[in-house]
């Protein structure tokens, strides 16, 4: 029993000392929150910071994938394109057999999965640089996407997501308990099994993994497997937000879901960090946005900040080892 | 130069076409092709106009190369372009005239590329991400100036440049000449070296650091005066009309043989790499097929230029 | 000879790397006129030296005086005041043409351009001088290691060096290569040139060096004219003891039941070998640097695709496989462990966690686990134990010196209780003291049923330990020596492709 105690007091210090990095964004946002709250009316409201943490859900889910995928040494730029094809072939896969809408859900998720597949299958059977093979992907998929879908919005009625999009249990929203699942499976996942020690070892030095026995092929291909998926999650999650799906709906996420990553403290690199950042870097560029819409900022002023919070950020998160 | 120098520069010009073999013939079928399509492309009119609608590929691409050699990698392509429209769309309206104007986006493009270089060469931060944050950056610079397209470019400018004058074959044939002699000095000569092996270069007394900033600056001026001759061509300023040119960038440099990991490549290969894209995409227009089909290709052809040589050399490996 | 001012001298210099002293209080002078020997084991500081004297790193405490003066150098001044390094990591760029290669850093110039003129002149007059027939204009990539290692030597003679210093020089030349080297160098130091010339080959040394300083443990222990040293004084001077007391007492263990057994196994630049390996057998490979030894191991592994015309393999878990691994995966489900040459490329997490490098391969191995902390303390803690790993285990790896962390990646695949350890040069820059650790923990390991693949660069590693050795020549087995047969002379031999009775009796056993 008392091995018990002090085995986890031992592990908690270990990831306090390992995850340092990450718990700054943690800092930033409780630093931003209590600032906007005294400084601006109706902020710290609860219904307000519940409608910041839904809205950051989107991005949370889409950087889950993001996350892994970072800390396997590689990105995904193809989760915006694969957010718009699950918002906008969800109401193409609905039948009247069903019902509840969870086969369409299903059948979305499935299409996602199918696509991560294919990157993953590139990546890590072929070889191909995941910047390329995915920034490739999201050039072939908004393509077929405008062919498909034109310009038109797509409405859907799905019973499953209509739930998904207004119940609250326990005034908590569904979407953020969905982004609290998925989010909890990710940390046990990297944390707490095996398997995802060896994603920060792929990402640490892909040599050595593979030399050591780590079956890098088979890994990739569930990583990119798993941002699709995330990221068809998130595109599930926004079409219950929003009632349509449209082409270009997806396209805001792929640098939020970076952004999140990186402010979270993981490095770029690979090989170190953990999704405990991204939640944070995910609320806190949401904090932004809100902050900025406050202020009456335009979309320019957004992109502006936040590509110098992402260059402020870079001391912390890594720096090219090599000459 | 003496006459054995000479000799030895043309053999190393001679063997930077190796490998690019297959990609010549290829960029030669699709030629052929579209001179049978479109029999009127021989005729000046319409070889100009295509030249005009190659440039600015052919611009990108070549400035995505002396990144990619030294190892690195631009993302902020795309919207760099927007803010280089941008920009001489705003100012050559004023007092500063069109001379002031071009000054403008040449000083734009070599601030931005002195702090993204400093943030990769000095810094050492992967080039991947400080380019995907500039992006951002510079974006929202281009929609704060211009928020919709607009802005004035004089006419004379865009006559000049992409009018019936044959400008942008010149400026063309200027940039290699420049090209070749920024690869006759040291620091050109610096881009392979370090991209192929910096410790060894810093070794040897490269001085690893200029050559990445210049790379980087090189490619920013590109880049924005770029943005000038788009801006030129359409008569005005544009926030988000470079976008899809990063990928285009990457996939012509790509498609011309350049390496991720530095050291490999060469201009000759980014430039005919780009000129492919520009038959093809003309091939296709004139094949009937929608406009982002285009996209679909490029996509594509990224994905096969990069996975053959992958594909065999594990085929060889294996055999 | 008269005692002139060092052109290159470093004072009392000191370096540290993450806590480990590399260098203590190490003084040398480099005088011109005179070719001056640098011994020492591997890991002993030799190669920290060097990068301070040529300026890619800068000493901790200490001076480095150049004609005198204390100067804080940058490999760019070090060119300029005339200091030329050819190190054992070439430092050419592959996509460059030898002409281009051969002027990196210091072309000649005009109007700020190269000058290609002189540039043609300067490399054939250095090419005419080491031999370089191939065509200037060729890519360095298409050349193999040794005609590298000429560019390399060229580059460095480019600059009219005033001082010349030469790491390992001859470990990928062919023979006549390394007599025009030889040549070369003593024309140089009647042109007083400084020379200060690093290498393992005691003969080589005596022969031709003039002047001898020896490090041991980043200290200097000796530092004086080679006059009346030999061999065996020289090794004494290195390892402080006598080099027998090195190795454990040789006992073979081996049984006769095969563990491995494979015809014209083929991988990389190997071919044609036929080989056969017992149970608790430690079986060396030796050969000259890029003779296919490498390519042979790593293909063994899986780590390359390698063919075979008849395989046999019996995993540690009794199954049997009739070809050749299909992968690293299926290698070691079989038992077939791997430790790389370069740990710290391939055989280690360096920023990440003693734990997790001790870790890594069991998990790879069973990764449908979830992590239990108790465990795998007490797994790490048995493992440290057993190889003498101190200290705390969270600190990251990279803060261990090259002794310990050679430890830290053998050790990582005992609890995968390997059947087969291939080993590729384990003791490269290992201090002294581990290297002991090292060879009785392969006695060890033997002497339980493993049996040990050792490729060595290191020839008394391979006479000494080894129950056999087969030697490389040219990616084929040139000899395969019993422990009794396997002499310096007789390894050395071989691997020169110098046909002796052992040599001809070819590869089978």
């Amino acid at each position: 029993m008392a091995t018990g105690v002090v085995n986890t007091v031992f592990r908690l210090r270990s990831f306090l000392a390992a995850y340092a990095r990450s718990l700054v964004a943690y800092g930033v946002v409780a630093a931003l929150w209590i600032a906007a709250s005294l400084l601006i009316a109706g902020f710290g409201a609860y219904a307000h910071l519940r409608y910041i943490v839904e809205l950051a859900a989107v991005i949370g889910l889409v950087a889950v994938g993001q996350t892994v995928a970072v800390i396997a040494g590689g990105i995904d730029l193809s989760v915006s394109a694969v957010i718009t094809v699950t918002a906008i072939i969800l109401p193409l896969l609905s039948f009247d057999v069903d019902v509840s809408g969870l086969g369409a859900i299903a059948l979305a998720l499935a299409v996602a999965a199918g696509i991560g597949a294919v990157n993953g299958f590139a990546i890590g059977f072929l070889g191909l640089p995941p910047l390329i093979m995915t920034l490739a992907m999201a050039t072939i998929l908004q393509g077929l996407l405008v062919l498909i879908a034109g310009g038109s919005a797509i409405s859907v009625s799905n019973a499953t997501l209509d739930w998904l999009g207004s119940a609250h249990v326990l005034t908590v929203s569904a979407g953020i308990i969905l982004w609290l699942a998925v989010a909890g499976a990710c940390l046990f996942w990297l944390h707490g099994t095996r398997s995802g020690a060896l994603v920060f070892a792929i990402g640490a030095n892909p040599i050595v993994s593979r030399l050591s026995g780590v079956p890098i092929p088979r890994i990739t291909l569930a990583i990119y497997v798993l941002s699709a998926i995330c990221a068809g999650l998130a595109g599930l999650l926004l079409l219950s937000m929003n009632g349509q799906g449209y082409v270009g709906i997806g396209d805001p996420y792929l640098l939020s879901s970076i952004a999140a990553v990186v402010l979270g403290g993981t490095s770029i690199l690979g090989g170190r960090g953990s999704y405990l950042g991204t939640i944070a870097g995910a609320v806190l560029l949401v904090t932004m946005t809100a902050l900025i819409t406050v202020v009456n900022a335009s979309e320019g002023w957004r992109s502006v900040i936040l590509g110098c919070l992402i260059l402020g950020m870079l001391p912390l998160s890594g720096r090219d080892q090599s000459r | 130069m003496s006459a054995e120098g000479r000799r030895l520069y043309w053999l190393i010009q001679w063997r930077r076409n190796d490998g690019l073999g297959a990609l010549f013939l290829v960029l030669a079928a699709f030629v052929v092709l579209y001179a049978v399509l479109f029999p009127g492309i021989f005729a000046v009119g319409a070889l100009a106009k295509f030249v005009q609608g190659w440039f600015p590929t052919a611009m990108v691409a070549a400035a995505q190369t002396i990144v990619m050699l030294t190892g690195g990698i631009d993302l902020s392509v795309g919207p760099m372009v927007s803010l280089g429209s941008v920009v001489a769309a705003s100012t050559m309206q004023g007092p500063l005239g069109i001379f002031g104007g071009v000054l403008a986006v040449l000083a734009l493009g070599a601030c931005v590329g002195a702090i993204t270089g400093s943030f990769v060469a000095i810094g050492r931060y992967p080039a991947i991400i400080v380019t995907l944050a500039l992006s951002f950056v510079l974006r929202g610079v281009a929609l704060l100036i211009l928020p919709r397209p607009g802005g004035f470019v004089p006419p004379s400018l865009s006559e000049f440049l992409a009018g019936s004058h044959p400008t942008a074959a010149f400026l063309l044939v200027l940039f290699v000449i420049l090209w070749k002699l920024y690869q006759a000095t040291p620091l050109g000569i610096g881009l392979i070296a370090v991209g192929d092996n910096a410790e060894g270069a810093y070794r040897s007394g490269v001085n690893v650091t200029a050559v990445r900033l210049t790379a980087y600056i090189l490619s920013g001026v590109l880049v924005s005066l770029t943005g000038l001759y788009v801006a030129a061509q359409t008569g005005s300023g544009d926030p988000v009309i470079g976008e899809p040119m990063t990928l285009a960038a990457i996939a012509a440099a790509v498609l011309g043989g350049v390496g991720f990991l530095g050291g490999q490549g060469t201009m000759r290969g980014a430039l005919a790499g780009s000129l492919l894209m520009s038959v093809l995409i003309n091939v296709m227009f004139f094949m009937g097929l929608p406009l982002v089909a285009q996209y679909v290709v490029q996509g594509l052809i990224i994905v096969c230029t990069v996975s053959l040589p992958l594909l065999r050399s594990t085929w060889q490996r294996a055999s | 000879m008269s005692s002139r001012q060092a052109i290159l001298e470093a004072r009392n210099v000191s370096k540290a790397f993450f806590g480990n002293q590399a260098l203590r209080n190490v003084s040398i002078e480099l005088i011109p006129g005179r070719i001056h020997a640098l011994l020492g084991e591997n890991g002993a500081g030799k190669s920290t030296l060097i990068n301070l004297l040529s300026g890619a790193l800068t000493p901790d405490s200490g001076e480095i005086l150049v004609d005198g003066q204390a100067v804080t150098l940058a490999p760019r001044d070090a060119h300029r005041l005339g200091v030329a390094v050819v190190q054992q990591e070439l430092s050419l760029a592959p996509h460059l043409s030898i002409a281009e290669n051969i002027g990196l850093g210091a072309y000649p110039r005009r109007w700020g351009l190269v000058d290609y003129g002189r540039l043609a002149a300067l490399v054939e007059e250095i090419g005419g001088q080491l031999g370089l027939i191939e065509s200037r204009d060729t890519p360095v990539n298409r050349l193999p290691t040794g005609r590298r290692q000429v560019v390399e030597i060229a580059k460095a003679l480019a600059i009219k060096p005033r001082v010349l210093i030469l790491d390992e020089p001859t470990s990928s030349l062919a023979a006549p290569d390394v007599a025009m080297l030889m040549s070369l160098i003593r024309r140089l130091r009647g042109e007083s040139v400084a020379i200060l010339y690093i290498s393992h080959r005691l003969n080589e040394i005596i022969d031709f060096c003039d002047y001898v300083t020896v490090l041991k443990d980043g200290a200097v222990t000796a530092d004086r004219a080679l006059v009346g040293l030999d061999p065996s004084g020289l090794v004494r001077l290195m390892v402080g003891r006598d080099p027998q007391n090195l190795f454990p007492h040789y006992a073979p263990q081996f049984a006769e039941d095969l563990v491995l057994e494979a015809t014209n196994f083929r991988s990389g630049g190997a071919t044609g070998v036929d080989f056969r390996l017992r149970r608790g057998e430690l079986l060396g490979i030796g050969g000259l640097v890029g003779h296919g030894q490498e390519d042979f191991m790593l293909g063994l592994y899986a780590a390359a695709p390698a063919k075979a015309d008849h395989f046999w393999a019996r995993g540690g878990d009794g199954s049997v496989r009739t070809a050749p691994f299909a992968g690293v995966t299926e290698a070691n489900m079989s038992g077939v462990a791997y430790v790389p040459a370069d740990r710290r490329k391939e055989g280690l997490f360096l920023p990440h966690s003693i734990d997790f490098n001790l870790l890594l391969p069991s998990f790879a191995r069973h990764a449908a686990e979830r992590r239990q902390s108790a465990k795998e303390q007490g797994i790490t803690e048995a493992l440290a134990r057993r190889l003498n790993i101190r200290g705390d285990r969270r600190r990251p790896v990279q803060v261990l010196s090259g002794g310990n962390q050679q430890k830290v990646v053998v050790s990582k695949w005992l609890p995968l209780e390997p059947s087969v350890l291939l080993l590729n040069d384990p003791t490269r820059g290992v201090d002294v003291e581990t290297k002991r650790e090292i060879y009785v923990a392969l006695r060890a390991m033997a002497a339980e049923g493993k049996a040990v693949v050792l490729l060595s660069t290191d020839t008394p590693e391979l006479v000494h330990l080894c129950d056999r050795v087969m030697v490389f020549h040219k990616g084929r087995i040139a000899a395969t020596l019993d422990h009794a047969e396997a002499s310096e002379e007789a390894i050395v031999a071989a691997a020169m492709g110098l046909s002796n009775a052992h040599a001809r009796e070819g590869a089978t056993v």
